[in-house]
């Protein structure tokens, strides 16, 4: 899975390389993402910016994130999702479990 | 489907010569000039296949096999060398490295093209033998996330399809639940995950459904919206489960009155042919997926159905399409596909069959169930 790290002052920003976010890497992600909040980060920004498409594994992974942040008191913000996907969070109900932003600035001005 | 197979020599003239060969043959070759090229292709892409040089600057063959025997997602993708260096020690060291074969660079194309062809071949007897040997076994425990039949009902008529990607198991499961002559719960879920993970889990979900539905109705209790709220906290504080999660959806019928009760957690929208209007109806369930959080809010409604009127229970799978080589879910799409069917005044059979066409490209598992009123 190719992921980009990006310290912005106490923020994670990862931002996923990959244009398809599938199977094969939901398991990695999830591992990359769970060993930065054990690390201490709580305040994360996933860029979904080259994202074309998500399957339901790559969901599932996603969600397993934000059950595993909310109780340590973290928060994460969902950016730069295309329409179709954004479109999907919307019809089950995804966007009313995570904060989807369209743009970096404004999850980083959200977060302060 | 176009197997994938990763090449890697850094001899650039070798390397397009083999993926000139294989891809005339209908392979499709990713080439990678050195081992941290590979690996870097491996973060994105899961070949079928690969066939790399002993002889290499920096990271040499053997250590690329050592590397990848190291990593689970990686160590049993059936391993080549190929090599100009046709000497007896360094054939043993790869072979003891498990890779399954070695190929000299001076063999003739056509039997190179044979042993890849052969290998894959074999590879792909080996796992249809071992999901065929899962699958017996499952069948005779009784494990079944897809019944055989539907109920067979006064006022209802119901139709069920699914279809599972590439001929591997999958999240999707339906069930019927018919808990006396009246009352009959139709389910549709789908464990988040693909393939066997997915599969596995998949019967958990249903055990839990089952009984919550059960224990409900020992109760005289048919509340869709107290079920998937008993059902939610269950799943939730189940650790086994912990990280796993699934979509519903729950339609009740009542084979007297001819209602219809609807409830469903992050599931897809309930789609409905009205016959008088020729309308595509869409019924949003509010319920969140089951297990992310211990209240999820779950409430249920009715939707009215008349004599020949058909709603459509779908699974995720049934709205990911890949045209162009790009991969999207539009559900918008498929009701365009299900509208022109209707307005066509296509039979359930013929719609199945269009929907399920092997030339309409699969992402995922799919289901769909078809309930009409008659």
């Amino acid at each position: 899975m190719n992921v980009k790290k990006q310290n912005i002052d106490d923020l994670v920003l990862l931002t996923i390389v990959d244009k398809d976010a599938n199977l094969t890497k939901s398991e990695n992600f999830k591992e990359i993402v769970f060993k930065e909040i054990e690390s201490g980060t709580r305040k994360l920004i996933i860029s979904f910016e080259h994202v074309e498409y998500l399957d339901s594994s790559f969901l599932g992974a996603l969600v397993a994130i934000l059950k595993n942040l909310v109780p340590k008191n973290g928060r994460l913000i969902l950016i730069e999702l295309d329409n179709d996907i954004r479109n999907l969070f919307e019809l089950t109900r995804l966007d009313k479990i995570f904060e989807l932003k369209n743009s970096l600035e404004t999850a980083i001005e959200d977060f302060k | 489907m176009n197997r994938i197979i990763l090449l890697v020599d850094d001899d650039i003239f070798q390397l397009r010569l083999f993926e000139k060969l294989l891809t005339s043959n209908g392979y499709n070759c990713k080439i990678a000039l050195s081992v941290d090229e590979a690996e870097s292709i491996l973060q994105s892409e899961t070949p079928d296949l690969i066939v790399s040089d002993y002889e290499m600057p920096g990271k040499d063959g053997f250590e690329f096999r050592r590397r990848l025997l190291k990593e689970d997602s990686f160590k049993n993708i059936p391993f080549l060398f190929l090599t100009s260096v046709n000497d007896k020690d360094n054939v043993q060291q790869g072979l003891d490295l498990k890779a399954i074969d070695y190929i000299a660079k001076n063999t003739p194309p056509s039997h190179i093209l044979s042993k890849i062809d052969n290998l894959l071949q074999a590879v792909r007897e080996h796992y249809e033998r071992s999901l065929s040997e899962i699958k017996g076994i499952a069948e005779r425990l009784n494990l079944r996330n897809i019944p055989k039949k539907a109920p067979e009902l006064k006022q209802f008529k119901i139709d069920y399809f699914n279809q599972s990607f590439q001929n591997q198991p999958g999240g999707d499961f339906i069930d019927f639940i018919q808990t006396n002559e009246r009352y009959t719960f139709v389910i549709l879920g789908d464990v988040m995950g693909k393939k066997w993970g997915a599969w596995f889990f998949s019967f958990s979900f249903l055990s839990y459904i089952r009984s919550a539905i059960r224990l409900c109705v020992y109760d005289e209790n048919y509340s869709l919206s107290e079920i998937l709220n008993k059902l939610n906290r269950v799943i939730h504080d189940d650790e086994l489960l912990s990280d796993i999660f699934s979509t519903l959806s729950i339609v009740l019928l009542d084979d007297e009155l001819g209602t219809v009760m609807y409830a469903g957690a992050g599931d897809l929208p309930i789609l409905k042919f009205e016959e008088e209007t020729m309308e595509l109806h869409q019924f949003k369930s509010d319920g969140i997926l089951l297990g992310f959080s211990e209240f999820g809010d779950y409430n249920e409604m009715e939707i009215k159905l008349d004599v020949d009127e058909e709603l459509y229970m779908i699974s995720d799978g049934m709205i990911d399409f890949e045209l162009n080589g790009k991969k999207k879910s539009d559900i918008n799409l498929f009701k365009e596909k299900l509208f022109n069917f209707k307005q066509n005044k296509e039979r359930i059979q013929t719609i199945k069959d269009r929907l399920f066409d092997k030339h309409v490209s699969q992402v995922d598992d799919c289901s769909i169930i078809i309930i009409k009123k008659v």
